[in-house]
């Protein structure tokens, strides 16, 4: 089934390739096809654990091993139906935004990337996916014309950079140890120079891909770049992907004091990456940096979880570590369709531009109002489920009134760049007239992902169960 | 003790060119020291008893990354030199590498000097390997995965390239170099098929022997010879993906003839056959990757659907 | 490995070892300064080259003891030749973008 996962997209885009006409077919197809055999994978992990394969059969060590735990499964679901999603949006407005041809087979190698990602438990391999997810990115990026190519080759060097980084803290494990495969060389840990300074220099490097403050300073003029539909799968998943590696090296392999030793500091980023970021996203005068700065900030929480996580050792933190992880995707990927489908109808890229979008686009609005419900953490919404979880293992903690009021001060922080948006779209004065006739089915399917985050709730308990057993 | 003298001044050599490399005022003369830096990198993997990485890296690192960079600089004007920094803005890097090599040397000196324990399973595996070199039994056979993606990296790259790849200048191809070409052309061909074979026993390979061919091809390419090799010719597309598609369906192949009673494992190859299987694989990886790097370096036009001029 | 001082590998081991992280650390300083965006490229590549030799020293240890192993370790090796090709492929996907962003700059019509 793993295998089926991986070879899908790839077939796919080698078919694409080759004969360019059919590929938002086969784009879909492929996508389709492994969504329903991620649910299936979903569905079997959670009844008979989790799946572990040695590639090619060789003994553990020498070969690359694999793992589909309920994490993981559950990312490679997100990944396809976000997939299939941001696929059918660029079908439907594949002849108005002139998405270059490129889009269907880089795409479907990002899916690759991704899904080996999400399963690879081989810190080189690891490595190899993270350069095949950054080029795609990027390739992604650059789609959109030259206006884009600077921030795209900013993205690539940067990105590269911190690949680098993760490689030399790779060599220098396998020099002391002598393995590359996770759980091989969780058993041999030893907390010494050698291994922190290797840890040291792979988090920096995945902290810049994965665009955590303090160095997120890319992420905003490469997300905003991008055509909508490429920087929706941009902010929903491939930030994700050196975010899940750092949360495998820190959770897996780092000793109790090293991850002791580290956990102020990713609270304090996650804080900082809150606050600033909100206040960023409160201030561009840009629609779709407000939307990417709100990345930056989200991807707060997710580091805020992961610092009390290693702190505490309390499995309610891993459990808001990854509900905040798909309820972002999922918000995310309807924030950047609403607002690049009402960016594009409207003719602007300011949010002035939005002024009166309830009237002439009341569903793509009403979209983006969902998504950013879930962003605040309005209950019943899948973000509403991460933040209460959070909040609750900060209760059992117990005195930890700094940070209870520090996410209070972000979540009116988070209301306040929503409710600008929805405020200004409110504004029926004078409307901003639309450049042609809104098109329906866009809006739709930028309405699906934001009602999938609400619905996220009516599966809390397996949910919570699963992600807080797993830890990762 | 000599040798150690050897070392010393190679390493010295090392240093001096990259720190020339990144300090000098002209970039040419950057891309140039760079180039020799590349090439003195390949002499110290040689020493130590790397020499088919030596072949690889003085392949990319001072030949093919050279000829890039070459070909940017020509893009963009020559007479770009750099504002000199002030102070502080050297200054405060400067502290910071100094203080992270600081860091990173002392948790060095902490390495074992015994190697890994894999080295004694690989060779352990190395006779159900299929072949008997054991770096190319890791790269096609133990680790394949890693190396499948590596060649999606590479296709990737391509992808990326060419939609923004600029506008080609047309050069005259001078008629010295032209029947050069054509007299180099076999003998590329025979030597990348040596390195190739070679690759199953001794150092070489199917990536050393794909880029020889690049090389090949983009001499050739630049006398106006190979016309016919561009992303718009459908049989190039096969070629250039052939590297991949074959390598998947060989590994669908055998998961699918693998005997009921054994459990079907991805990229296993069957013993009997896994000699031949890694063969065939490195025939087409070797002419994807010739054909990928040929593009790469000569670039083109992108067809018009493929462009999206933004207005 | 309680004493920093106390360290197991030969004299030329650690000198190459230092070279590599030497290398790294030049690398870091070119990417860090710039200030052309060929350069840091270029810095790019000299780091990836010292992580590279680094690996290549790492799988020469056991060659360097004079252990009763024929070759050096064979898995460190293909690790170095798949980095160097996705090293290669980043770098000529990075001028290629490089090319491109210098072609608008000089193209007139571009000019705001």
């Amino acid at each position: 089934m793993m295998v089926l996962l991986l070879v899908l997209p790839l077939l796919g885009a080698l078919l694409m390739l080759l004969w360019p006409k059919v590929a938002p077919l086969l784009t879909l197809l492929t996508a389709a096809v492994c969504s329903l055999v991620a649910l299936q994978l979903v569905s079997r992990v959670s009844e008979q654990g989790s799946l572990q394969i040695l590639l090619a059969g060789w003994p553990s060590g020498l070969a690359i091993s694999l793992e589909a735990n309920s994490l993981s499964s559950l990312l490679i679901l997100l990944t396809t139906v976000l997939q299939l999603l941001v696929a059918l949006y660029a079908v439907a407005t594949y002849r108005r935004d002139k998405l270059g041809a490129g889009f269907w087979p880089l795409s479907s190698l990002l899916q690759l990337g991704l899904t080996a990602l999400w399963l690879s438990r081989d810190l080189f391999n690891l490595y190899v996916c993270l350069e095949l997810l950054g080029i795609a990115a990027v390739a992604l990026v650059s789609l959109s014309g030259d206006k884009a190519i600077k921030p795209a080759l900013n993205y690539l060097l940067l990105s590269l950079f911190g690949s680098l980084c993760y490689l030399l803290g790779v060599a220098m494990l396998y020099g002391a140890y002598g393995v590359l495969d996770i759980s091989a060389l969780a058993l041999q840990w030893q907390a010494n120079l050698l291994s922190s300074a290797a840890l040291v220099l792979m988090t920096l490097g995945l902290m810049l891909k994965a665009a955590l403050w303090p160095l997120h300073a890319w992420l905003p003029a490469a997300h905003a770049a991008a055509p909508a539909p490429v920087s929706a799968l941009l902010s929903a998943l491939v930030v994700k992907g050196p975010l899940f590696i750092l949360c495998l090296l820190w959770l897996q392999l780092a000793a109790t004091t090293q991850a002791q030793a580290m956990a102020p500091l990713f609270s304090f980023c996650g804080l900082a990456a809150l606050l600033l970021g909100g206040i960023a996203a409160l201030r561009t005068p840009l629609a779709k940096n407000m939307v990417a700065y709100s990345t930056v900030a989200q991807l707060g929480y997710a580091t805020l979880a992961l610092g009390l996580l290693l702190q505490f050792n309390q499995p309610l933190f891993a459990a808001a570590l990854w509900l905040f992880v798909l309820a972002h995707a999922l918000a995310k990927a309807a924030c950047f369709l609403a607002i690049g489908e009402m960016t594009a109808t409207l003719g602007g890229k300011r949010l002035n531009t939005l002024k009166g979008a309830s009237q002439t686009m009341p569903l793509a609005m009403f979209a983006f109002a969902v998504a950013g419900g879930s962003l605040i953490g309005l209950p019943p919404s899948g973000g509403f489920l991460a933040k209460w979880a959070l909040l609750q293992g900060l209760w059992l903690q117990g005195d930890q009134l700094l940070y209870l009021l520090a996410i209070v001060v972000v979540t009116l922080l988070s209301a306040a760049y929503v409710f600008r948006v929805v405020a200004l779209a409110f504004d029926r004065a004078k409307p901003v007239k639309p450049d042609f006739a809104p098109h329906i089915v866009p809006q739709w399917l930028a309405l699906l992902p934001a009602l999938a985050v609400w619905a996220m709730t009516l599966y809390s308990e397996p949910l919570l169960r699963l992600l807080k057993q797993e830890g990762l | 003790m000599s040798l150690l003298l050897f070392d010393t001044a190679l390493c010295l050599l090392l240093l001096a060119l990259a720190l020339a490399s990144m300090l000098s005022r002209q970039l040419v003369n950057a891309v140039m020291l760079y180039i020799a830096f590349g090439l003195m990198m390949a002499l110290a993997w040689a020493r130590l008893a790397a020499p088919d990485l030596a072949l690889a890296e003085a392949a990319i690192g001072a030949g093919l990354t050279g000829a890039l960079c070459f070909s940017a600089l020509a893009r963009q004007q020559l007479d770009i030199t750099a504002a000199a920094l002030s102070w502080p803005q050297r200054l405060w890097p400067a502290t910071f590498v100094v203080l992270m090599l600081g860091g990173i040397l002392a948790a060095l000196l902490q390495l074992p000097s015994v190697a890994s324990p894999l080295v004694a399973v690989a060779q352990a595996e190395l006779i159900n390997s299929g072949v008997s070199h054991p770096v190319t039994a890791v790269l096609l056979n133990f680790r394949s995965w890693d190396t499948l993606l590596e060649l999606v990296v590479l296709l990737l790259a391509l992808l990326g390239a060419l939609p923004v790849a600029p506008a080609e200048k047309s050069a005259t191809s001078w008629s010295l170099g032209l029947s050069w070409s054509r007299l180099l052309a076999p003998m590329v061909i025979l030597l990348a098929g040596y390195l190739l074979w070679a690759g199953a026993s001794q150092p070489g390979g199917a990536f050393q022997a794909g880029v020889l061919l690049a090389a090949g091809a983009v001499v050739l390419r630049l006398n106006q010879q190979l016309n016919w090799l561009s992303w718009c010719n459908f049989w190039v597309r096969l070629l250039v993906v052939a590297g991949i598609a074959v390598f998947v369906l060989v590994a669908l192949l055998a998961l699918w003839l693998t005997p009921a009673n054994v459990d079907a494992v991805w990229l296993s190859w069957p013993p009997l056959l896994a000699g031949g299987i890694i063969l065939l694989i490195e025939v087409f990886a070797t002419l994807a990757i010739a054909s990928t790097l040929t593009l790469l370096v000569v670039g083109e036009p992108a067809p018009q659907h493929n462009r999206t001029e933004s207005v | 490995m309680t004493e920093l001082s106390m360290t197991e590998l030969s004299p030329q081991l650690l000198l190459y070892i230092a070279t590599a992280a030497c290398l790294f650390a030049i690398g870091v300083y070119g990417f860090i300064v710039g200030p052309q965006t060929l350069r840091r490229i270029l810095a790019l590549n000299i780091i990836s080259a010292g992580i590279f030799m680094l690996m290549v020293v790492l799988a020469y240890r056991g060659l360097a003891n004079g252990q009763a192993r024929a070759s050096p370790d064979p898995v460190l090796h293909a690790l170095i030749l798949t980095g160097l090709v996705v090293a290669v492929s980043a770098t000529a996907f990075a001028l290629a973008l490089l090319g491109r962003l210098k072609q608008t700059q000089a193209s007139p019509e571009h000019q705001p």
